[in-house]
């Protein structure tokens, strides 16, 4: 009986000591694969001085912007960019939507959804390097990077069910980068999700954290990089 | 050819006890090899010319299982005085060990006491003893270790073994169950862990939590595997394969996990093998506790021995262990002590309990010459007997065996079992790779073929059925003991309850056995008294049995007889005598014709006896007819009830004996039985029942003597009464310890039960499997119902065999028929002083306008002050004896009473007289 406690006491701590990095598997495959999706832009990553952070840019102007300075006011810790026009032509009032979650920029005729992932004074050690600050994000906001069984991505949560996804496997995946958000918000300022032009609005197999699967009502704006 | 019982280590299931017995029995010089898995023994007859008990072990122990020695060599601590020093200390063991057979000998000097390992087959006790007191030193009281207490110490180690694994398996499978569960019914878990952010952490924690719950099972993982290797598979082989299935597709599933295929989080079955594990280990914990239950009755007989017996020395008294009393010692019991082994009385009298070793309520009197019997309950008196028996040999040691042959026995019924477990578990092997194959061609998934494979070898119970039929017999055979209804093995418990005919011998089975006075036909001239006196003092030192009787008459009678003179026998006619100078005749008929004696009306009353069965006798004083005494072997209290309730159970009943046809018909007729067989010769008894088995009927011989052990061997279940002759004993299959033949249907009714019992049992583990499989391979699923979880199946399982035991000790709340009519009628036998029917008839009118006294016995309580030992029972007793008219007295010390039983003239003035007289104040007195 001793040998059997003291062994799993050992395993406990050998796991407890090894846990954080090497056997968050989930985590790490995020990194490498979005490392991944960073080599197969047609436009590399950029520099987004307004979110003093970085752009990664879909072949149809979408972006996603991750900040490298979650402190500083008025800025989103996270970002996706979209053009207004097809939700507009959908029947989108822009009056009617959640300030907390969208942004509308008038000037540039853009739709932003932005994310403040929490309160720590999250400051990236690279100014230089826009995947070693997504990779910072990631260790420091682990449970906002999720695994998407269903169609072999990871996520990084905006909540409200808004989400960046991008392909585990580009080789495979048919969908190297997703942009989703959760119509229900959209539907409530006037847009009739079918009618959005260029985005897909469907039923989605969602797992929670629990594992529990779910199906949800998702806009996805997909891409396939290779 | 000789027969040993080993104690096998390690089996799981009744396969496991076919596999012994397929690998024993290859080996040559073995005629028989048979294991219960219930009591766990092998009972192996083997040619020792040809094999040793030696070579039968290592087959054992090739197989894959243990033989649990059995303890020889015996342990004693016998406490020294004298010792001074440690060189006293050093001298005794120096003393002691120079012994033959002496294996360890060692004094702890500070405790003053000598520990000796010993073969008892080569030293006895009393040399070391004796060593001892020639090394200068005293021995004093010993202490020993019994065998009995190191099995019944290994089976609780075993107990608190299996619960001890069950407790680590449950307290690490809980939380394994929780985590694996806890997404489906959304419990909370800790972020850390969640399956679908951190997927290897959390396969890893079950993979930890899963490791200390094999480890606690890993019997089933080393024994199984054994057993597939040997190509015998058994029940730890399929627990093994199944949740070794389970486990290794999980870590294979962690493995993917490991190299990003996270969606193999979802393929984690570690859970489902350690509930597996877990709900077995219950189960066999439950069973290993319901086993021990089954086997009390066998328990609670070996503790009814005492430890120490009071020996004597010359005139001193001395307490020595049990173990070292030999046959010839005396023995003193005080009442309300023990018996410690059996003997003859010597001296003194009491009453003594038997009915821990026969059922029987009612204490017996013990005069001198009279048997006791170790483990009974002195009562009343004081006794000294000398041991005839001691050790192995007594009555207790006897039925002990008896008993546990029989619990070790297999019925018929068991054949079937043991058959269908022999194929078993293979058949579950193959049916779960066929399940689980065509579930996967028929495109399901891998994981849904793994778990329909999983659950049926894991809902798969052979150990269910292996334990129906032993576990009823064990607890059967145990409850006819408890009752005194001693059955010798399952076979003979499974006959008994199939029984369509009962033939009864007569003498010494439906009567006492033994003639006694029961009717006195007086003339005016004598009065029934002094006819008795005369006929016992004529007949005094006679030893034709119904000589015997008439004096027993006059001595329960108190009748004190005369010396007789020309003591002349006539062969054919009777004796004649003289008393106090007169002529005394007593005979038949043809003594008092040849005499030229007028018999006048006694000729018809002569007759009226002869047709009642009774075997009369004419008394001639002076060559005048003074009157008749007839004897009669009396019908036992019960015969007539437990024949009618053999009736009312449809059993047709008869008769057998070698009297003549009237007898036979009127003790027949007296007991209520229509078929009876009379004046058949002893050889004979054997043919009768042959002539009833031939048309076709199933016939059970309940018989005592020498004369039905033939028969009783000859009929399908042979029944001895307990105080029957030896061989006829050992000739029953079943042995009633009491002389009462209400025992007769309580034996049949316990038949029935177990067999009830049996097939219940045997239809549950039968229909579990036969339902329980189909439902693990998926065919509630293929028709659109639900797919059985592996871990329900493990649950399902271990309750199969935990509902078989629970069955089986259902049993022990079984009551006899005896019981329930004493409960409720109120019928307690007692033993019988039957009135002697007296009949006076005036010779010289004539006068036929008899008049029948019957004599009145008169009983009374009497509540005494004063007394406060053994002597004072004896002074009142005496001082009671000494009143006319007393028949019986019985002083009970403890409740301060005494008993009397006699005639009405006894008035309570002059018992109370008695008694002051004796120097002891009288309370009150009560007639009864």
């Amino acid at each position: 009986m001793k040998k059997i406690i003291i062994i799993i006491a050992a395993l406990f701590v050998a796991l407890s000591i090894t846990a954080c990095q090497s056997l968050d598997v989930v985590g790490t495959g995020a990194i490498t694969s979005f490392t991944e999706v960073a080599k197969n832009l047609s436009e590399p990553i950029s520099s987004d001085p307004v979110n003093n952070g970085w752009s990664l840019a879909a072949p149809g102007g979408e972006r996603f912007v991750w900040s490298k300075d979650f402190s500083a006011k008025g800025m989103s810790d996270l970002m996706m960019e979209f053009d207004i026009q097809p939700f507009l032509a959908a029947g989108l009032q822009p009056e009617k939507l959640d300030k907390n979650i969208y942004l509308y920029d008038k000037l540039a005729n853009k739709l932003m959804v932005h994310a403040e992932l929490g309160d720590t004074q999250f400051k990236s050690a690279s100014s230089t390097d826009p995947l070693a600050t997504f990779k910072e994000i990631v260790t420091a906001y682990r449970t906002s990077v999720n695994y998407h069984e269903k169609l072999d991505h990871y996520n990084i949560a905006f909540g409200g069910g808004n989400m960046f996804e991008w392909a585990k496997n580009l080789t495979t995946n048919d969908k190297d980068i997703v942009f989703v958000l959760n119509p229900a918000t959209l539907i409530s300022a006037g847009v009739d999700p079918l009618k959005v032009e260029g985005w897909v609005f469907a039923k989605v197999e969602i797992k929670n954290a629990q594992g529990d699967k779910e199906l949800v009502d998702k806009l996805l704006k997909p891409y396939n990089l290779q | 050819m000789k027969t040993m019982q080993l104690k096998i280590g390690g089996m799981s299931c009744s396969a496991c006890a076919k596999a012994i017995e397929r690998e024993v029995a290859k080996l040559a010089g073995i005629a028989q090899a048979s294991v219960n898995y219930a009591t766990e023994k092998l009972q192996v007859s083997f040619d020792e010319s040809k094999i040793t008990i030696e070579q039968v072990q290592e087959a054992v122990v090739k197989a894959g299982y243990s033989v649990i020695p059995v303890q020889q060599k015996k342990e004693i601590i016998i406490p020294i005085g004298g010792m001074t020093c440690s060189a006293c200390a050093l001298a005794i063991e120096k003393a002691v060990q120079k012994l033959t057979g002496i294996e360890l000998a060692s004094v702890n000097f500070a405790t003053e006491k000598l520990l000796v390992r010993y073969d008892p087959v080569l030293v006895r006790i009393s040399e070391i003893k004796q060593t001892i007191i020639n090394a200068g030193y005293q021995p004093l009281e010993i202490t020993t270790t019994e065998q009995v207490d190191e099995d019944k110490k290994r089976k609780e180690k075993e107990i608190s073994t299996l619960w001890l694994k069950f407790k680590v398996s449950l307290i690490f499978s809980v939380p394994l169950l929780y985590i694996a569960m806890g997404g489906m019914l959304n419990w909370p878990l800790p972020q850390a862990i969640l399956p679908m952010n951190y997927p290897l952490v959390y396969a890893l924690l079950e993979i930890l939590l899963v490791i200390p719950v094999v480890i606690a099972g890993r019997k089933f993982y080393t024994v199984g595997t054994k057993a597939i290797l040997r190509l015998s598979p058994n029940m730890d082989s399929l627990i093994a394969m199944g949740t070794s299935a389970a486990i290794i597709y999980s870590l294979y599933s962690t493995a993917r996990i490991a190299l990003g295929d996270f969606q193999y989080v979802n393929d984690l079955y570690f859970e489902t093998a350690g509930v597996i594990i877990t709900l077995i280990l219950l189960g066999k914990s439950l069973e290993a506790v319901s086993k021990g239950r089954t086997s009390e009755a066998i328990k609670k007989l070996m503790g009814l021995a005492p430890k120490t017996a009071t020996v004597l020395h010359g005139e001193l008294e001395m307490e020595i262990p049990i173990e070292e009393v030999e046959v010839g010692d005396i023995i003193v019991v005080k009442p309300g002590g023990k018996i410690p082994v059996d003997g003859e009385v010597t001296e003194g009298h009491s009453s003594v309990d038997e009915s821990m070793l026969t059922g029987e309520s009612i204490p017996r009197e013990k005069l001198q010459g009279d048997k006791v019997f170790g483990a009974s309950m002195n009562k009343t008196g004081s006794i000294r007997f000398k041991a005839t028996r001691v050790g192995s040999d007594t009555a207790l040691a006897q039925i002990i065996k008896l008993v546990e042959d029989a619990q070790g026995s297999k019925a018929p019924i068991a054949q079937m079992a043991d058959i269908v477990a022999g194929y078993f578990v293979p058949a579950v092997f193959v049916i779960a790779v066929l399940s689980a194959l065509a579930w996967f061609i028929s495109g399901q998934s891998a994981v849904f073929s793994l778990t329909i494979f999983i659950a049926v070898l894991v809902i798969a119970c052979p150990c269910a059925l292996g334990l129906a039929t032993p576990t009823a017999i064990m607890v059967g055979t145990g409850k006819g003991a408890e009752n005194g209804v001693l059955i010798k093995g399952g076979a003979a418990l499974e006959t008994t309850h199939k029984i369509k005919t009962i033939i009864f011998d007569k003498t010494g089975t439906i009567t006492e056995g033994r003639p006694e006075v029961t009717d006195i036909i007086v003339t005016s001239s004598y009065g029934a008294d002094e006819l008795l006196r005369l006929a016992a003092s004529a007949e005094k030192g006679s030893e034709h049995p119904l000589g015997e009787a008439i004096v027993r008459g006059a001595e329960k009678a108190k009748l004190e007889l005369i010396k007789g003179e020309g003591f002349h026998a006539i062969p054919g006619r009777g004796i004649e005598v003289t008393l106090a100078g007169n002529n005394v005749l007593l005979g038949n008929s043809k003594l008092m014709i040849e005499q030229g004696i007028e018999l006048a009306e006694l000729v018809n009353q002569v007759d009226r006896l002869a047709t009642e069965g009774k075997t009369p006798m004419y008394i001639a004083i002076d060559k005048q007819a003074a009157g008749v005494i007839a004897v009669a072997d009396i019908v036992k209290p019960s015969s007539a009830l437990a024949i009618k309730k053999l009736q009312e159970m449809g059993i047709e009943v008869a008769m057998i004996t070698g009297d003549n046809e009237k007898t036979a018909q009127a003790i027949g007729k007296e007991v209520g039985i229509e078929l009876v067989l009379a004046e058949v010769l002893p050889q004979d008894k054997a043919n009768e029942v042959k002539k009833l088995q031939a048309a076709g009927k199933i016939v059970a011989m309940v018989g005592d003597g020498i004369n039905d052990a033939p028969a009783l061997a000859q009929a399908d279940i042979g029944i001895a009464i307990g105080s029957g002759t030896d061989v006829a004993i050992e000739s029953a299959d079943i042995v009633l310890m009491r002389s009462d033949l209400m025992d007769v249907p309580t034996a049949i009714q316990l038949s029935k039960s177990t067999i009830r019992n049996i097939k219940q049992n045997l239809f549950w583990a039968f229909g579990y499997n036969v339902a329980g499989i189909p439902i693990a391979a998926g065919l509630l699923f293929a028709f659109g119902g639900p797919k059985l979880n592996p871990i329900f199946a493990a649950a399902a399982m271990s309750l199969s065999s935990v509902s078989v035991l629970t069955n089986a000790l259902r049993l022990k709340r079984f009551k006899p028929y005896r019981a329930l009519v004493e409960n409720e009628l109120g019928m307690v036998e007692k033993p019988r002083d039957l009135p002697i029917n007296i009949l006076t008839i005036d010779l010289k009118t004539k006068d036929n306008n008899l008049t029948v006294k019957e004599k009145k016995i008169m009983k009374k309580t009497i509540k005494i002050e004063g007394m406060s030992c053994g002597h004072c029972v004896k002074r009142v007793e005496n001082a009671l004896q000494a009143l006319e008219g007393i028949e019986k007295v019985e002083v009970v010390l403890a409740d301060n009473e005494a008993i009397i039983e006699g005639s009405t003239t006894l008035t309570d003035e002059k018992i109370q007289l008695a008694i002051t007289d004796a120097g002891y104040t009288v309370v009150s007195i009560t007639t009864n």
